[in-house]
Parts: structure tokens; C-alpha cells; sequence
């Protein structure tokens, strides 16, 4: 059975922020459709019993809520591939 | 002198003598990373990789101590050494200058390591053959036709080539095992929260660890000591009092319970590895070990399962590279939107793109339960199975890979390449902590790596062994 179509696969990419030429979304549909065929194996597994645990972490494990120096603003702006004024720039999203 | 004949602990006792500086050894190593180019390894020989050896030199000198004073080592372009770049391998990152220090760094450089470069990997540590990498594929050190084995791909062929004594690789189904049995060397997956993973770049976090790669059983001991322990940077690092792992080396193997597990010998039938792992297994038998049969039935559910939870998380952790923060930006971005999507586009290659589109696959509404949730209770279901194996013995032991190193370019298809993880992705998994060692050469010969796991935080089991099999089995 077909999993994925073209339709689906133009959504994926769009939930990733990814674009795809039509030509590459069709290579990867059938890429796509043998990985979900190895991992479909799962689904004969019986789990009825089985409670979905979440790791839920300590509470009392939290560090104490002191005050430190962190990145300077410097150092968080240095791998912006653009900053403006000490910010993060990005085009203009409003109309002036 | 042959610097890389020697392990790390030969080296630190030949420092400590001073029969040799650190600048001598950085400067041999340096030369050899130049010599051996080809292998495309190294992507950066970091430029103060001499006056940190000369600094050190300094510190022996003074008489001050430090279990890696002036070791040089190499660490996987993952990890974040503040004021050098960290590319992860990615286009996208090729700019990206580390603003502070893995936790690993920090440990390493408190001991007085010297670290001399950063090695090439899969993007983002997604791949099986350090042959995704943007920055072109790395050779196998003992064979330029093969693969070197991935994602750490750069990290073993350093050590296995002779380009440094220890190297560091971070292993999320096997990234660091599959390469190093590649490669012929020792390389360890601890068990899940031994290493903090602050300041390694995250691919899938509840699934991988950092893991050092060595020439010999006794170094890798060495370095798990140095860079275990608990982080309050990394809230699933753990408490466990860390160990001195060399101590746990006995030296023998009496009584020792080994697990052979049933569905791995079924699996293994007619491979390569085949002939020489139940010839091991005899050895271990008329050495003083006890073989016990084992089963782990949902054995064949873990590859599935790991490329459904892998791909969830790094669909998650991937978010973060937008073109805005960090990551190169698309020129061709005129809007927002457009500097999410063209960025990510153009920055991210292939694989990297398949796994978020499998990830955003399984984790998005109609498909979260069957996929999603459904591999984390077979997950659950799979480490009940271990503990109870964990009950009748101390050691399970599984083949590192199927064969040995393929030829590069031979696996074009994703499922094929995925499958090269089967033995070794059952370790991140359960979470249990797993050591290759080279065992045996596989008819090119090349090496074929055995793989010793143990419960939780019992690496110290896993080192006797290991130390064993490496003192007396002879294959060679």
C-alpha cells in the first residue's frame, strides 16, 4: 500500500521548512516509502499492556535558581549571519 | 620515533619522564595529519594546537599533574571548544564559532589535554559512512577504497591512521562502534547520562552519548574515568559515582556470565562475522566463562524503532537551525518565512533533510500513535527484556558489525545503509553501555569488531573483559 504521495510529501516538507523541487520530492517518495516499509515491522508488536512511561525528571534535582553571567550579547550576535543594532535582523515583516 | 606506536598511557609515563615533550608529539601528530591529507580525516588543525603543547611542556616542567597533561586528542566536529568553529559537518554551520565549552572540553582541557583539531563526521552525525559530510568522505585508515565506517568516521581513521593517540566520537546508534570496528580500534558507547552531553551538538538526546576512541582496552578506561560524571548543565547526566575503570581490570575471567542471545545468533546465520564470533565464544567457554542462553525477542524491532524515535528528536532539534540565530542564511530569502525554508534548503544535505521529513512523518497528528508512541512502548518492552537477561548474567555479547568495511560508494540506498546499524543500535536503545574491540579479520583483512555490553553503569565489567580478549585471544 501506497503511504505517501505527492500530496503528503509537499506537507512534510512544508511542516520541515524545507523546500523541494517536484523532481526531488519524486526521488524521495520512493526513499521514503522502503524506510516506512522496514519500520511498519512494528506494528505486528503487541503493546496492549504496555503504559507509556514519559521521563519525567526530578523535582528535587533542580539546581538552585542563582543568578550567573551567560553569553555576552557579543557572543550570542557572533553567529548571526545578520545583526543590526545589538538584534538579530531579519527583512522588514511590517508595513511602515 | 613512531609516536603513534605508543598508547596513551605510555605517552603520559613518557611525558612525566620528559623522553619526549608535548610540543614534539603535537608537532609529530600535526605532521601527520599533513602527510596523511588524503584521508580527509581532520577538517581543522586548531592554530594554537602548539602553544597549548608548549604551555603544557611548561606545567610538566613545574611539576604539576594532570592525567592528560599534553596528550594531544581529537574531538568530533559535534563537540564545542569555545573560539574554534564546529561545523558538524554542514554547510549550514560553516561559519559557526563555538561561544563556549562541552562539558567533554572542559574535562579534557582540566586534565591538561592538548586538542589539537576537530574531525569530519556524517552531518550532524546522521549516517553510517562519513560519506554525507559537506566537507567530502573520509577514507578507512587501513583501506583508501573503503568507507572508514560513521557518523565519528573522522574520529577513528585519526586514531586508527596515526594522527593522534585518542579521539573523541559521539555514538547515537552505533557512531562510534561501527566505525572504530572499521577501523580496528576500541571504542565505547557509555551508558546513557555516564557523559555529560552539554555542548554536543544534539542529533537525538535521549539516545546518544559521547564516547572516547582508543588504540587499546586500557586507554579507553583511561578516558572514560576522565570524562565521566555528573553535570548540572546536562539534567540527564548522572549521579553515579564514577569509577576508576582501570582498577576493574582483573585480568580474568572466571565465572564470568556471558549472555549469548538467541535472536543475534539467528540473525548472524551465514554472515561473515558468523564463523569467527562462535569461535570466540568457544575460546571464552574453555577460559573460564560461563555461556548462558539468552533471549531478547523483540531484538528485530529495534533498528525500526530507532529510526522512528531518532529521526522524532532530530526533526525537534534540528528546529533551531533558521538562518536568524545561527546558520547561514539563504541569499535568495526576501521574507521571514522565505529565511526559514530557503536557509534550511540550501544549508542542510540530503540525509539530514530525509530524517526531519520522517521525523515530522511520524510525529505529526493521524500518524503519532502508530508510530511514535508505539516504538516508545516497544522501547519499554525491550528494556524489561534486557533486565531480565541482566538478572542470569553479567555480559551480553553481540558482533560490532555484519562484515567488514564496505567499498566507498556502494550503498546508495538509504534501508541498506541503515541496516549497518542492526547490531549495534539495541545498545542506545536500552541505553546500556557497549564497547568494541577488534577480534578477528574478515576475508579482505580487515578487522571485524565483537561488541561487549553490560546493564546500567557496569562499564567496569565491560573493561575486564575487554582487557582479556585484547591480552589473549590471538587473531592476528
Amino acid at each position: 500500500m501506497k503511504k505517501i504521495d505527492f500530496i503528503e510529501a509537499k506537507r512534510l516538507a512544508s511542516l520541515s521548512a524545507l523546500d523541494f523541487s517536484e523532481e526531488e520530492l519524486n526521488s524521495f517518495i520512493p526513499e521514503f516509502e522502503n524506510i516506512l516499509d522496514m519500520v511498519e515491522q512494528i506494528k505486528n508488536c503487541d503493546t496492549e499492556n504496555v503504559e507509556l512511561i514519559y521521563p519525567l525528571h526530578k523535582l528535587e534535582e533542580l539546581r538552585e535558581d542563582m543568578s550567573k553571567s551567560g553569553l555576552s550579547q557579543d557572543e550570542v550576535l557572533l553567529n548571526s549571519p545578520k545583526s543590526k543594532k545589538g538584534c538579530f535582523a531579519v527583512p522588514q515583516m511590517l508595513e511602515d | 620515533m613512531e609516536f603513534e606506536k605508543y598508547s596513551v598511557l605510555e605517552l603520559v609515563d613518557m611525558l612525566k619522564s620528559k623522553e619526549v615533550t608535548s610540543e614534539q608529539l603535537t608537532k609529530y601528530f600535526i605532521s601527520k595529519i599533513e602527510e596523511k591529507k588524503s584521508l580527509n580525516a581532520v577538517l581543522e588543525v586548531f592554530d594554537d594546537a602548539i602553544t597549548l603543547a608548549k604551555e603544557a611542556d611548561k606545567k610538566i616542567s613545574a611539576g604539576e599533574n594532570g592525567k592528560l597533561l599534553g596528550i594531544p586528542i581529537i574531538i568530533k566536529d559535534n563537540i564545542l571548544y569555545k573560539g574554534k568553529k564546529c561545523t558538524c559537518s554542514s554547510k549550514f554551520l560553516k561559519d559557526y564559532v563555538a561561544q563556549y565549552n562541552a562539558t567533554v572540553v572542559d574535562k579534557i582541557l582540566k586534565e591538561g589535554g592538548v586538542i589539537i583539531g576537530r574531525a569530519n563526521m556524517d552531518e550532524f552525525a546522521m549516517g553510517g559512512s562519513t560519506e554525507n559530510s559537506a566537507y567530502g568522505i573520509t577514507h578507512n585508515a587501513l583501506d583508501y577504497d573503503r568507507v572508514p565506517g560513521g557518523s565519528s568516521g573522522g574520529s577513528a581513521v585519526a586514531v586508527a591512521g596515526g594522527l593522534c593517540p585518542v579521539s573523541l566520537g559521539t555514538d547515537t546508534g552505533g557512531s562510534v562502534r561501527q566505525p572504530c570496528s572499521y577501523n580496528g580500534i576500541v571504542g565505547i558507547k557509555p551508558t546513557y547520562g555516564r557523559i555529560s552531553r552539554y555542548g554536543v551538538v544534539a542529533f537525538a538526546s535521549s539516545l546518544e552519548q559521547v564516547g572516547p576512541m582508543t588504540k587499546t582496552v586500557k586507554d579507553n578506561a583511561y578516558m572514560l574515568e576522565i570524562l565521566s560524571g555528573k553535570s548540572t548543565n546536562d539534567e540527564t547526566s548522572s549521579e553515579m559515582p564514577v569509577i576508576d575503570y582501570l582498577s576493574q581490570i582483573k585480568g580474568n575471567i572466571d565465572g564470568l556470565k556471558i549472555g549469548v542471545c538467541k535472536e543475534v545468533l539467528e540473525v548472524m546465520k551465514g554472515l561473515e562475522v558468523e564463523t569467527p564470533f562462535l569461535k570466540i565464544l568457544d575460546w571464552l567457554k574453555n577460559n573460564g566463562a560461563n555461556l548462558i542462553d539468552v533471549s531478547l525477542p523483540n531484538f528485530d524491532l529495534c533498528l525500526p524503532c530507532y529510526y522512528i524515535i531518532a529521526p522524532a528528536e532530530a526533526t525537534s532539534n534540528l528546529g533551531r537551525f533558521d538562518g536568524i540565530k545561527y546558520s547561514a542564511r539563504s541569499d535568495k530569502a526576501e521574507n521571514v518565512d522565505q529565511i526559514y525554508t530557503k536557509s534550511r534548503s540550501e544549508g542542510f544535505g540530503k540525509e539530514v533533510k530525509r530524517r526531519i521529513m520522517l521525523g515530522n512523518f511520524v510525529l505529526s497528528s493521524g500518524y503519532f500513535d502508530a508510530y511514535y508512541n508505539k516504538a516508545k512502548k516497544i522501547q519499554i518492552k525491550l528494556k524489561e527484556q534486557a533486565k531480565e537477561i541482566f538478572k542470569k548474567c553479567d555480559i551480553l555479547l553481540f558482533p560490532t558489525t555484519a562484515s567488514e568495511a564496505f567499498k566507498l560508494g556502494s550503498k546508495t540506498d538509504p534501508v541498506s545503509m541503515y541496516k549497518e546499524d542492526l547490531f549495534t543500535i539495541s545498545a542506545n536503545i536500552l541505553g546500556i553501555p557497549s564497547l568494541t574491540l577488534p577480534f578477528a579479520s574478515g576475508e579482505n583483512n580487515l578487522p571485524l569488531g565483537i561488541q561487549i555490553m553490560a546493564n546500567n553503569f557496569e562499564e567496569g565489567k565491560i573493561y575486564n573483559l575487554a582487557d582479556y580478549i585484547e591480552t589473549n585471544w590471538r587473531w592476528k
